[in-house]
């Protein structure tokens, strides 16, 4: 276990380097001078050039430059913004918690759904349910994320005026449209790999020995069948709170929601090259510390594994 | 000298035929395939459902609803919706399979360079592939929109370097398995190059496996290139293209559902008639003979 923790440790760092030197690269893959892609097409002096380059730290040889982004950002100083100026960092600390706020939200919104329907399709396999939650299942995956929000504003916000298409808190009615549109195509694919998982787990013999030993059903399937069921669903449930946050980027453009998504595209509408690195480099750091945590988490929860 | 050991030809009774077989018989594969050829039909042959030109602005019949003269309705310069809605899903399907091409070309060749060489070579391009599975797909895209900046062409190249990752490392998983089959090595042994190795022998034999991944990723490449053009960032106005149109129609949300409802209608029923079509290849490919070549010598 010890020894899969420093390989995994270290793993991670490397992945961790790879993301610095990409989103380092950004401003310098940009086509033609990065300067002028910012300046736009509004009168530029050369002095003005001269400043931006000196404010972006261009004028330093690649490996300085990189080495200062690099030192910077483990201090926390993801650079100023173009437009506003206003420190990177402080701007993605103010809207990460709103979009925590929805990624959790959504979560519970795609286990609770998903959950159920995928329980209830294992235990009723073959029967009309089993066929019905499978074709919701398909629909769901199918379904675009910002049409299903679209259909939930009409239906809940148009129609029955019950909760707001602009929702900017985390109360309860701001964050129950977002939540659903992020959670409701994930409750799809929840309820598959729920289904999946119990039929496998329905099968084996220590289900036919519990049974034949005369338990109740509600127990078999209660303290057996779903306790060991749901093991490969923790190594999804990390995945998916990272793809959530990646989701979260059109549902929070949508309902007009703060949020680091929402951040990142009015960066790249704006050019704001410092917002933009800062964005993507927060945001995958996070997704490589979910999925490590997963991973130990898997082998730790896994005595197979864990006391090999 | 160098012995032709490359796959016969396709026959009747051939593993590839016996899979197409397979697929076509299944339910979900035939309603997804009749619904996609519609699809496909009625954004294509545009012309021969409405004479009405997709661009052209008629502000004395904005916004109106659904008629016998505007099946979908008028937007909010009165252009009509049908119209765009037929030739919007020119564009929102040639996104999709144009993405999923660049991302199968490159991860395909990276995979295979990979997997074959082994080496440095094998470890540097799984490390890269590991960073950029790092990053969530819609932000790995986002991040590519803004080094090259917004428009259709970038948006499908966007897409397609966010697909690299999955075909690198299935293409990869392949070509470890396959390259220590015995015909490989009597490939090599009668002095076969590299290069055909893996275009004549692996590739063939790695395509079933990724079959699967090409066809439902058809669907997500659709999906992401919608999500692109719904955040403003693919096709610029006045081009019809569904996520667009879904942008645009947000705003309208309150006097004009049909903007919203139909666009997301196209996206959804391209890639739903996909997904169904994928899961019937992935059960065909789960249940036929993976390895073509198995038993015939």
């Amino acid at each position: 276990m010890f020894n899969y923790l420093i390989r995994r440790l270290f793993t991670s760092l490397l992945v961790l380097f790879g993301i610095s030197v990409l989103v380092f690269s950004v401003i310098h893959l940009v086509p033609g001078d990065v300067t002028m892609a910012i300046l736009g097409r509004q009168k530029v002096t050369e002095e003005k050039v001269a400043e931006l380059r000196e404010q972006l730290g261009l004028n330093d040889p690649l490996y300085v430059q990189y080495g200062r982004y690099v030192n910077n950002a483990v201090q926390g100083d993801l650079g100023k913004s173009i437009r506003t100026n206003q420190s990177v960092s402080e701007a993605i600390g103010e809207q990460l918690p709103s979009t925590f706020a929805l990624a959790i939200s959504a979560l519970l919104v795609a286990l609770t759904i998903g959950g159920i329907l995928g329980l209830f399709a294992a235990l009723r396999h073959g029967t009309w349910f089993d066929t019905l939650v499978m074709g919701i299942s398909v629909s769901g995956l199918s379904i675009p994320t910002f049409w299903m929000g679209l259909l939930l504003i009409l239906f809940f916000s148009v129609r029955l005026k019950m909760f707001p298409s602009i929702s900017n808190g985390s109360s309860f009615a701001d964050l129950f449209l977002p939540a659903l549109t992020l959670g409701l195509p994930e409750a799809a694919v929840v309820a598959r790999m729920v289904r999946a998982s119990m039929l496998d787990v329905l099968n084996k013999e220590y289900i036919v020995t519990a049974r034949s030993k005369g338990l109740p059903e509600r127990l078999v399937i209660t303290k057996h069948a779903l306790r060991n069921a749901l093991i490969p669903v923790v190594t999804f449930v990390g995945l998916q709170m990272a793809y959530l946050l990646g989701g979260a980027t059109i549902v929070e453009t949508m309902f007009a929601r703060q949020g680091i998504g929402r951040l990142a595209v009015q960066a790249i509408y704006n050019r704001d090259y410092p917002m933009v690195q800062g964005v993507v480099l927060v945001t995958a750091a996070i997704y490589v510390l979910i999925n490590t945590l997963t991973d130990i988490t898997y082998v730790w929860l896994n005595p197979k594994i864990r006391l090999k | 000298m160098t012995a032709d050991l490359s796959p016969t030809p396709i026959q009747a009774n051939s593993p590839g035929m016996r899979l197409l077989k397979q697929v076509l018989r299944n339910r979900s594969a035939q309603i997804g395939g009749i619904l996609l050829i519609i699809l496909i039909f009625i954004s294509y042959a545009a012309p021969l459902f409405t004479d009405k030109d997709p661009n052209k602005t008629a502000p004395s019949v904005a916004l109106e609803p659904p008629s016998l003269q505007y099946p979908m309705g008028t937007d909010n310069i009165g252009r009509d919706n049908f119209a765009r809605f037929l030739y919007g899903g020119q564009l929102s399907l040639r996104v999709g399979l144009v993405g999923i091409t660049i991302g199968a070309l490159i991860g395909i060749t990276l995979g295979l360079t990979s997997g074959y060489f082994g080496g440095w070579l094998d470890s540097f391009i799984s490390w890269f592939t590991d960073v950029l599975m790092a990053f969530p797909d819609i932000l790995l895209a986002l991040a590519i929109i803004a080094i090259l900046g917004p428009g259709i062409t970038n948006a499908m190249l966007a897409i397609g370097i966010a697909f690299v990752p999955s075909f690198m490392r299935l293409t990869r998983s392949s070509v470890l398995a396959l390259r220590e089959m015995t015909y490989i090595e009597a490939a090599k042994a009668l002095g076969s190059s590299d290069a055909r190795i893996l275009v004549r022998h692996i590739l063939p034999n790695s395509i079933r496996t990724l079959l699967v991944l090409i066809t439902l990723g058809i669907g997500s490449s659709i999906l992401a290139g919608a999500a692109l053009n719904f955040l403003g960032l693919g096709a610029e106005p006045p081009t019809a293209e569904w996520g667009a149109m879904l942008n645009a129609g947000m705003k309208f949300v309150r006097q004009a559902w049909w903007l919203t409802v139909f666009p997301g209608l196209g996206i959804f029923l391209a890639v739903l008639s996909i997904n169904l079509i994928g899961d019937a290849v992935s059960d065909a490919v789960a249940g036929t003979n993976i390895m073509p070549n198995q038993g015939k010598k």
